[in-house]
């Protein structure tokens, strides 16, 4: 842990001042343990503020569409759930490949400070990090040892990318990809009959509080205007009510369909918890089943399923 | 002061919820939010926040006031018939009652709401916080994590039981005929109660001054905060969604709409949100706040300077925590009150 913050500061340090990039984002460090936000790094000087530890979850790609308007270049740090979200947006021709600079950091898993609360760890916690095999946690006076197994966010759990398809420059040894099955939580569902499965939906639905943060956040959300924000036609009504919210929801799903990366960041944003990762994962499912598998964000240049027409695709709804 | 066997609150809420509506934070799919009571609920009184706060219940996300429809030679008009009866809203920490007590200011002052004046009818059992979260900071708005003056009944967290004092004429109501569930506490239950509220008090603000900032600054700077250098950096890195403003027990901004369809419609008043980019846009075009930077000092500013400017002092922030919580890359309005103290040291 120690020797990735060290690299990614001499690294950041190193593209400032060489002027190779005029903007680094990194991860800085709130007084809170699990404050750790996304960082704007304009000076050499200002490396030393840069972290890394087991709460920089935040992607950082998704600035390089603001960024890079003023930007000449700039260098990021992506970990892999980072990288292939970063692919999409190069997919939808959204970034310039040529004005990014990509530090790869191979990553084991981040750590839910929800899991850690839930776990009554958090009361007076000053920071955690990992050392050794085991996971650190602070306090004023002591310290308590945890195997880190059980506090990791459930999307690092199933994480299949570990180690970032796209990068300029690794900045550490691959590690080990042992993913769980991502399908299994989908696979659940699948076995309750519709209505019941429509019951569970309406419930998570019902606790929207439309604030669009998995929008926002998403890496395949890229779009200049939202459909969700036009007021002439209103198309998603103000009202947070059932009809409108389950709308915005599966209407973005499908939009997401064969461009979510499974990153998971709409889920980790979600203040009420609605199982998004579900959501999403059904419709990768299904277009696995459907035209093969496809993974988006592992390799930009291919194009994705519904872009794309074979005379064998199936196509039952044409024919009932 | 009476007390009540934590065994006899299942019980206790049969009971209330056969003369009224009840509500208390229930756990539903992990996500603890005030819900109405039925046997079986999941209550969770242990966590210390619900996700969104208790205003929804008197200021409702969405709330149709109105249906319209076009008859042969007029616009009728039908007022939504506004909900009566009581409702009782058991376990709301101190902060959220703060919070009600904002939301009285902006709603039940001239021009008064009577929306809001109709839905703020329920009485409130406000349940004391005995070891405040690392992100409350009530005590800097000098309100107390232990003790919530505005409550129609005061409860505190014995262990084994809860001490119950009424505090106002509705309490005192709620609190007759009730001795079938509450008993008289001891003096030494009220003295351990009394501790409770004077620990929990000096833990938060030991906190609080462990990170090095204080509400001073913000007094002292008001003006000049709104040339800051943090909203620059802040506004970088925020998402623009509407987390902070949606799980704020104080933001009241609305937005009204219409919906309709064919002859018929109705109009609703619903929550809107500073961090939205329509939030100020005018039917020309024109956007005051055109960049996030604009949106996210707007946010602050209005708790920390306009709305004390405006309200004799009290603040559009109770301390709860929630947006520091829920920030998804992690903004912190304590970080923006230690910036404003910043601000005096370096004039």
């Amino acid at each position: 842990m120690k020797a990735m913050l060290q690299k990614i500061r001499k690294e950041a340090a190193s593209v400032l001042a060489s002027g190779e990039a005029d903007l680094v984002l990194g991860w800085g460090k709130g007084p809170l343990w699990w404050q750790s936000y996304p960082a704007f790094i304009e000076e050499e000087k200002e490396t030393g503020s840069l972290t890394w530890d087991p709460f920089c979850v935040p992607n950082l790609s998704k600035y390089l569409l603001e960024e890079l308007w003023v930007k000449q270049k700039v260098a990021l740090f992506l970990k892999g759930c980072d990288a292939l979200g970063f692919n999409q947006l190069l997919q939808d021709k959204r970034v310039d490949r040529e004005k990014v600079l990509i530090f790869g950091i191979p990553c084991s898993g981040l750590i839910d400070p929800q899991k850690v609360e839930r776990a009554g760890l958090h009361q007076g916690l000053h920071s955690v990090e990992h050392q050794g095999g085991e996971l650190v946690f602070s306090y004023k006076d002591d310290q308590k040892k945890e195997d880190p197994s059980s506090f990791y966010y459930d999307k690092c759990l199933t994480c299949r990318h570990p180690n970032p398809v796209v990068f300029d420059m690794m900045l550490g040894d691959a590690v080990a990809v042992n993913p769980q099955e991502r399908f299994a939580a989908v696979g659940e569902l699948e076995k309750q009959d519709v209505s019941e499965r429509y019951r569970y939906w309406e419930r998570q639905f019902s606790r929207c509080i439309r604030c669009f943060a998995c929008r926002n956040v998403c890496p395949a959300c890229s779009c200049r205007e939202c459909i969700f924000d036009l007021t002439d036609p209103r198309w998603l009504g103000k009202a947070n009510v059932l009809s409108e919210n389950q709308f915005y929801h599966i209407t973005r799903a499908f939009h997401m369909a064969g461009r979510c990366v499974d990153c998971g960041e709409c889920a980790r944003v979600c203040p009420v918890d609605i199982p998004l990762t579900s959501l999403n994962r059904k419709l990768i499912k299904d277009l696995n089943e459907l035209y093969g598998e496809y993974d988006a964000g592992v390799e930009p240049e291919k194009e994705p399923p519904l872009i794309t027409f074979n005379p064998g695709d199936p196509a039952a709804f044409l024919e009932s | 002061m009476k007390k009540i066997k934590k065994g006899d609150l299942p019980l206790l809420w049969e009971h209330l919820a056969r003369g009224a509506l009840l509500y208390l934070p229930l756990n539903e799919d992990g996500v603890v939010n005030f819900a109405p009571w039925q046997k079986g609920a999941r209550v969770n009184l242990d966590s210390l926040n619900t996700v969104v706060p208790p205003k929804n219940l008197v200021f409702p996300q969405s709330e149709t006031y109105v249906h319209f429809e076009q008859k042969a030679d007029a616009l009728d008009f039908t007022p939504v018939q506004e909900p009566k009866g009581d409702y009782i809203l058991f376990g709301v920490r101190p902060c959220d009652v703060a919070g009600l007590t904002v939301l009285d200011r902006v709603f039940l002052e001239d021009p008064l709401d009577s929306l809001y004046e109709n839905r703020r009818r329920g009485t409130i059992l406000a349940l004391a916080c005995n070891e405040p979260d690392q992100s409350c900071f009530c005590t800097t708005f000098d309100l107390e994590p232990g003790f919530a003056p505005a409550a129609d009944i005061m409860l505190w967290d014995l262990g084994e039981a809860l001490l119950w004092q009424a505090q106002s004429a509705k309490g005192v109501a709620l609190t007759q005929n009730m001795d079938v569930y509450l008993s008289e506490a001891t003096a030494q239950e009220e003295k351990t109660a009394e501790q409770l509220q004077v620990t929990a008090a000096a833990a938060e603000a030991a906190a609080v001054r462990e990170q090095e900032w204080a509400l001073d600054g913000v007094k002292a700077v008001a003006k000049e905060m709104f040339d800051a250098q943090i909203w620059e950096s802040l506004s970088r890195r925020c998402l623009g969604c509407g987390i902070c403003t949606y799980v704020c027990p104080t933001c009241h901004c609305f937005d009204i709409e219409d919906f309709s369809r064919g002859e018929q419609g109705e109009r609703f008043r619903c929550w809107d949100s500073c961090m939205f980019k329509d939030f100020t846009l005018m039917a020309s075009g024109e956007n005051p706040r055109p960049s996030r930077k604009e949106r996210v000092r707007q946010r602050f500013m209005h708790k920390l300077s306009y709305f004390p400017a405006r309200h004799g002092g009290l603040h559009g922030c109770v301390g709860c925590g929630r947006c520091v919580r829920k920030c998804p890359v992690s903004i912190d309005i304590t970080q923006v009150i230690k910036e404003a103290g910043g601000l005096i040291n370096r004039a």
